[in-house]
């Protein structure tokens, strides 16, 4: 159903980001007042949350709308305009494909659009407080609300390229926020390292994306998994069969959520984005860009189901990711780089839900991680407020924080049970159905092989526990214990102290953070408390349907996401035992994990674990498994001999042969021009000279262009001008001149017997000329259904496949049977194109079908020739197999038709006679052909032109002659009355 | 003999090709100068006789006239460059017109 | 054409023909220009041959009243330096322009002359003043117009080109040429 309120949704916060990036220049400091500048950012968070909050309740209402049971499909649509066409490739030569700007709400992307904006808008609030110090207020909010922006057409965008730019529109965001503070090189890097890992997936993207257009025929999502089923034909690429295309594409946009949701390979930039504020980590890095791959997966669900092999990888992928993850954040000591690798596992958790097809389950984590992981983002960002730590804070130098910021703490405990499975919290139920999925593969028999259930089991079983672990370890070492900051000296942490810190989180060592510690204001508490109450309740959407609870989330996905056979909401869990399984691995992570880390860390002031493992292990760990580092010696380091070796070429190579040379031409050239500069009047002149008796040689000779007008009833034949010409011209293409003392002009009149009879004779000739008549209308192309309501096919037959043309009759709705009209007998292909038939392309050419129709109508179709006018010798398989009629002339000398060649070329007898139409009259016997009629002979249409031939010699003063000739053809309402006075000849 | 449009014409072209001839040998800028009013002369002759040919209006004839306005103008300007590279060179010789080469 | 006529094309054709060989050749600009002004007469007889009547006027009184007195007032002005030697420099390329113009001339001559047309009858008002100045101020106005605001540019251009400087131009001139040798002179420093 179409609904304009869907663009205002985006239109909103995009205004609102150029409305606050344009006031931009006037909010710096020392252009306003103390006044001024509370009255301008007063103007920039009214903007910002007033836009996103506004978008959240247009996204509430039209929520409420898709619950409308008139609606059973629950799907919004609106088209804004048509954006633009491309052409593409397709198995008939090359067709347009239309892209349009419109959006689609539909359950999945309405989900997505009530966390982006929903919780947008508390971050956005929360930003208000958090950034209260910044003076690039204008700039952060700028940013932020085009990100919510370009986030927002990323999920509602109803075909490939609009979520597409979404898509960069996100990173593009993504970048400037984490290099925000840009002033210190390390964080502009961070930004860099992520825009980098973000385009290497990102071509991953357009491959997929094109992977999948070239045999959907269309960028809608919805066009395209509806065209699931035929993702299975083999794909090429430069010749290489790559495997089927759903798992070439699958692959492929794997790659760009590897990108986009940090997995491995690509996750090395996720914790160094932690380089931008808070909120951006909160909004960004961990509720809403990073989860776009998952929801890209869940979009595509058909597709990818259609790929077991692609599904085997993500589930692959995605435990190694989750557990590697979170094997860092047990040992790190900064509350956001903590947080980041739990954001970098979590996300590995839902791409392994994904991989063993739970796409409602992993879709289902994506939500509840927004919430709780925002939560603790923020509180993080609280804390490090509170204690005016920029950057990052390290752990070991909180502590106690309970006392200080109560309500953080409290909210912060919440979302970390959640995160940690927690049972009947969030996170508790989300794992759960993940863990589900994964033991459901495992010991059923599905498409997936059972050892990835196994393996994806047992791996979020142990991230899990990790999870648990050193989530309740940071919440410990952070809240409980004595605040380890606080006998530290006051002194460095005045307003240098704090850009201090902003500018050397890595000396954490040296600096302490702020001795009194206090709770945020209002603007921070509030978004923290709504996250918090999300992250214990938004887990009863989804109760374990195996256990006949309500699923209120499994049926809703239902609408939208396609699932495994017996995965659905509905389906009647027979076996049991995954169940148990999945409910015993989820709570056993999370007593194991929050037991121990009760017991080692709680009122702890340091860390007597971590420490203990073995050196190798904990450096290991400490160092991020040293991914970085391998890819600064493979890939990076590569590139950079690579660039110096190029620097290298450039200087010796490219600077003497693109700049060497020229340079030196140039000089030549130059000195020579400076010679030619003689400055003498006389030479200037002499060189004028040359032109001058160039024209004088063009003089010397006449040239004739004859020129010819013809209209109904005359023909005018005109030589150009000379001086001194005469001319003579020939009529009658007899080689003598007919008028050997003519004007300069010839008419010929056609009423004028006296004019008309000085053409002593009429050329006629036969033309054959490939003229194929289309069926209907002009535009074909292969196998279109052109139009649905007029029922017009058309039929291309010279096409590579059988299958294409079995595909087009089985699309046409209500096609009955096709009969086949051709060399005199009848063949009938069964009903709608179900029986296979011998496809011979040269059998069809020229000939018609006829589709009969469930409605006892027929209709024809006509074969075409692939292309119009082309050379025989260039397009073999139009030529006739008994070569085209035969001309020749009856004993009066007219033109006479010989429809059936009784041989072809080769000398054999031919084997299919032509059939041949006089005004729609077919003729089977030789028949004559008047002037200016034509008849239709197959695909070859044959005219008869009377051609009056002029031929002109000039002689000018000189003596010199010249002659010229042209070619009349009389092709209007001339020819019947030359023909009257003309006598006919070959 | 018959004098006809061909004679006129003749004659222009010869009047042009002494006008140019003149232009391209001398050295004297006035000279030069003047042997350009002896080519527009000749142009002039073939318009009016082409004029008088085909008398159907005067175009060639108004053409003339513009011609001929023209060339004093050009003569106006032409004589104060004479006198302009007089003032410079002390001498009114064309070849020595060529400072602007170095 | 008349009896009267040949005559006339006779005359002032031959007179035409030697007069602007004279022009061209003559050593003394004077003589040139007075041989000019014989040139300009004689093509006056052509246009009355051609029954230009008005033109016949408007070239007696532009050319030989106006240029060729301008011609005459600048030789005057510049004196005996208005006279050239004869050199041989550049004769090479002189020669050949020359050979060259006179290929191009004689070819071009012999294909007009045998261009033929008939005389046609003309109106009694062909050629004169009242019907050539209708055409010119109906017909012809706007192409007129921008003829004479051509002269008028073309005038203030030629005192412009022709007055001697004024002693501040001239000061102006000398600060300008010394502002850029110092420029070059400072840019020289600092490159060495």
């Amino acid at each position: 159903m179409e609904n304009n309120l869907i663009p205002w949704i985006i239109a909103l916060p995009f205004a609102s980001a150029i409305a606050i990036g344009l006031s931009g220049r006037f909010s710096t400091h020392d252009k306003l007042d103390e006044e001024g500048i509370r009255k301008h950012r007063g103007m920039i968070h009214t903007l910002a949350v007033g836009s996103v909050g506004l978008s959240f309740l247009i996204a509430v209402k039209l929520f409420i709308e898709l619950h409308n049971p008139d609606l059973p499909a629950r799907v919004l649509t609106s088209h804004v305009f048509d954006w633009f066409d491309i052409t593409i490739p397709s198995a008939s030569g090359f067709r347009d494909v239309p892209i349009a700007a419109s959006f689609v709400l539909d359950s999945l992307s309405g989900l997505m659009t009530l966390v982006v904006t929903g919780i947008g808008t508390l971050i956005h609030l929360y930003a208000t407080g958090y950034m209260e110090d910044e003076e690039s207020y204008a700039r952060f909010f700028c940013y932020l609300n085009l990100f919510t922006a370009s986030m927002l057409i990323l999920v509602l965008g109803s075909n490939f390229p609009l979520m597409f730019v979404g898509w960069e529109g996100v990173g593009l965001c993504s970048y400037l926020l984490i290099g925000f503070w840009y002033e210190t090189p390390e964080y502009a890097a961070a930004g860099r390292k992520a825009f980098v890992a973000n385009r290497i997936g990102d071509l991953g993207v357009l491959v997929g994306m094109f992977a999948l257009v070239s045999v959907a025929g269309s960028f809608e999502f919805s066009e395209i998994n509806r065209a699931a089923s035929m993702m299975n034909g083999e794909f090429t690429m430069g010749g290489v069969a790559l495997g089927t295309t759903a798992t070439v594409a699958c692959l492929f946009l794997f790659l760009g959520c590897t990108g986009k949701s940090a997995q491995v390979p690509l996750f090395v930039w996720l914790p160094d984005a932690m380089a931008g504020p808070t909120p951006v980590s909160a909004l960004i890095h961990a509720a809403t860009m990073v989860t776009a791959g998952v929801y890209l997966c869940c979009r595509l669900s058909p597709i990818f189901l259609e790929s077991p092999t692609a599904m085997t990888v993500i589930g692959v992928v995605g435990s190694i990711t989750a557990l590697m993850a979170a094997s860092i954040a047990v040992v790190q000591r900064e509350m956001k780089r903590i947080l980041a690798y739990s954001t970098v596992s979590q996300l590995g958790f839902m791409f392994a839900g994904v991989g063993v097809g739970a796409f409602s389950a992993g879709f289902f984590h994506v939500f509840t991680h927004a919430f709780f992981k925002a939560c603790l983002f923020l509180g993080a960002g609280s804390v490090m407020h509170a204690v005016h730590a920029h950057g990052d804070a390290d752990i070991f130098k909180l502590g106690g924080m309970k006392k200080y910021t109560p309500i953080t703490r409290a909210t912060f405990l919440l979302s970390t049970a959640a995160i940690a499975g927690f049972p009947l919290t969030a996170g508790f139920f989300s794992k759960d159905e993940l863990l589900l999925g994964a033991t459901t593969i495992a010991m059923n028999e599905t498409a997936l092989p059972s050892w990835l259930g196994w393996l994806v089991a047992i791996s979020l079983f142990l991230a899990a526990t990790m999870t648990a672990f050193y989530m309740f370890r940071l919440y410990y070492l952070t809240f409980t214990g004595d605040y380890r900051s606080a006998d530290h000296g006051h002194d460095a942490h005045g307003e240098e102290g704090h850009d201090e810190d902003a500018h050397h989180d890595d000396d954490h060592h040296d600096h302490a953070y702020d001795a009194h510690p206090h709770e945020s204001s209002w603007q921070m508490w509030v978004p923290l408390a709504v996250l918090a109450f999300g992250a214990i309740a938004v887990g009863f959407l989804g109760l374990p349907h195996a256990f006949h609870l309500p699923n209120w989330w499994g049926h809703w996905m239902d609408a939208s996401i396609s699932h495994l056979p017996g995965f659905g909401p509905d389906d009647e869990v027979t076996n049991m035992t995954p169940v148990y399984i999945a409910m015993t691995l989820g709570v056993a992570a999370w007593a194991i994990g929050m037991g121990l880390a009760t017991v080692l860390y709680r009122e702890k002031n340091e860390d007597t674990f971590t420490p203990k493992f073995p050196k190798p292990v904990f450096n290991f760990l400490f160092d991020k498994w040293r991914v970085d580092e391998a890819y600064e010696a493979t890939i990076i380091g590569g590139n950079r001999g690579l660039a110096k070796f190029a620097g290298r070429i450039d200087k010796s190579f490219v600077d003497t042969v693109f700049t060497g040379i020229p340079a030196f031409v140039v000089k030549m050239a130059s000195w020579l021009f400076t010679r030619i500069q003689v400055g003498a009047v006389h030479a200037y002149g002499a060189v004028l000279l040359v032109g001058v008796l160039g024209l004088g040689w063009w003089f010397m000779y006449p040239h004739p262009t004859l020129d010819v007008q013809t209209s109904t009833d005359s023909a005018e034949i005109t030589a150009a001008p000379g001086l001194g010409y005469t001319y003579r011209f020939d009529m009658d293409d007899d080689g003598n001149f007919d008028f050997p003392q003519a004007p300069q002009a010839l008419e010929i009149d056609f009423e004028d017997d006296a004019s008309r009879m000085q053409i002593q004779r009429v050329v006629a000739r036969v033309r054959a000329a490939i003229a194929p008549v289309r069926w209907p209308n002009d535009r074909s192309a292969l196998g279109h259904l052109k139009d649905r309501n007029r029922r017009i096919y058309e039929l291309h037959p010279p096409t590579s496949e059988i299958a294409d043309l079995q595909r087009i009759l089985q699309n046409v709705d209500g096609v009955e049977a096709i009969h086949w009209h051709a060399a005199g007998h009848e063949r009938v292909f069964g009903d709608a194109g179900n029986a296979a038939f011998d496809y011979n392309e040269e059998d069809f050419v020229g000939y018609m079908l006829t589709v009969a129709q469930a409605d006892g109508s027929e209709q024809e179709m006509r074969v075409l020739p692939e292309l119009t006018i082309i050379p025989d010798s260039f397009f073999p398989r139009v030529q006739f197999e008994g070569s085209p009629p035969r001309v020749g002339f009856d004993e009066n000398g007219r033109i006479k038709i010989f429809p059936t060649a009784t041989v072809n070329d080769a000398g054999e007898p031919a084997t299919r006679p032509d059939s041949v139409l006089v005004g729609g009259v077919r003729q089977d016997e030789p028949f004559l052909l008047g002037l200016g009629s034509f008849a239709t002979v197959a695909q070859y249409r044959m005219e008869v032109f009377p051609i009056v031939r002029a031929r002109v010699e000039v002689r000018n003063a000189f003596g010199n002659t010249a002659s010229e000739e042209i070619e009349i053809v009389l092709k209007e309402s001339a020819p019947e009355r030359v023909a009257l006075g003309g006598e006919v000849r070959r | 003999m018959e004098i006809g449009l061909g004679a006129y014409l003749g004659l222009a072209m010869v009047l042009f090709g002494i006008g140019a001839s003149g232009f391209l040998m001398r050295r004297n800028a006035l000279i030069q100068l003047m042997s350009i009013e002896v080519m527009l002369n000749a142009v002039n002759i073939v318009f009016v006789a082409v004029n008088r040919f085909h008398p159907a209006d005067h175009v060639g004839q108004i053409f003339s006239f513009f011609v001929i306005a023209i060339a004093a103008a050009e003569a106006a300007v032409g004589l104060a460059l004479v006198i302009a590279l007089f003032r410079i060179k002390k001498t009114v010789e064309s070849d020595n017109a060529d400072t602007l080469r170095h | 054409m008349t009896t009267a006529g040949f005559v006339l094309f006779a005359i002032s054709s031959v007179i035409a023909f030697f007069s602007a060989i004279a022009t061209v050749g003559a050593r003394v600009p004077l003589r040139a220009a007075l041989f000019l002004m014989v040139h300009i007469i004689s093509l006056a007889g052509l246009y009355l041959t051609l029954s230009a009547h008005m033109l016949a006027a408007v070239q007696l009184l532009v050319y030989a009243g106006a240029v060729v007195v301008l011609f005459v007032f600048v030789i005057m002005l510049i004196g005996p330096a208005s006279e050239t030697k004869p050199t041989m420099k550049n004769m090479g390329i002189r020669l050949v322009s020359l050979i060259g113009m006179i290929l191009f001339t004689v070819t071009l001559a012999f294909a007009l002359v045998s261009h033929a047309a008939d005389w046609v009858a003309i109106e009694t008002s062909f050629g004169t003043v009242e019907a050539v100045g209708h055409e010119l101020y109906l017909n012809t106005l706007v192409p007129f117009e921008v003829v004479s605001a051509t002269l008028t540019v073309a005038i203030v251009g030629a005192v412009a080109i022709a007055r001697k400087a004024t002693e501040f131009e001239v000061g102006e001139a000398k600060a300008a040429r010394q502002a850029t040798i110092d420029a070059l002179e400072e840019a020289r420093q600092e490159a060495a």
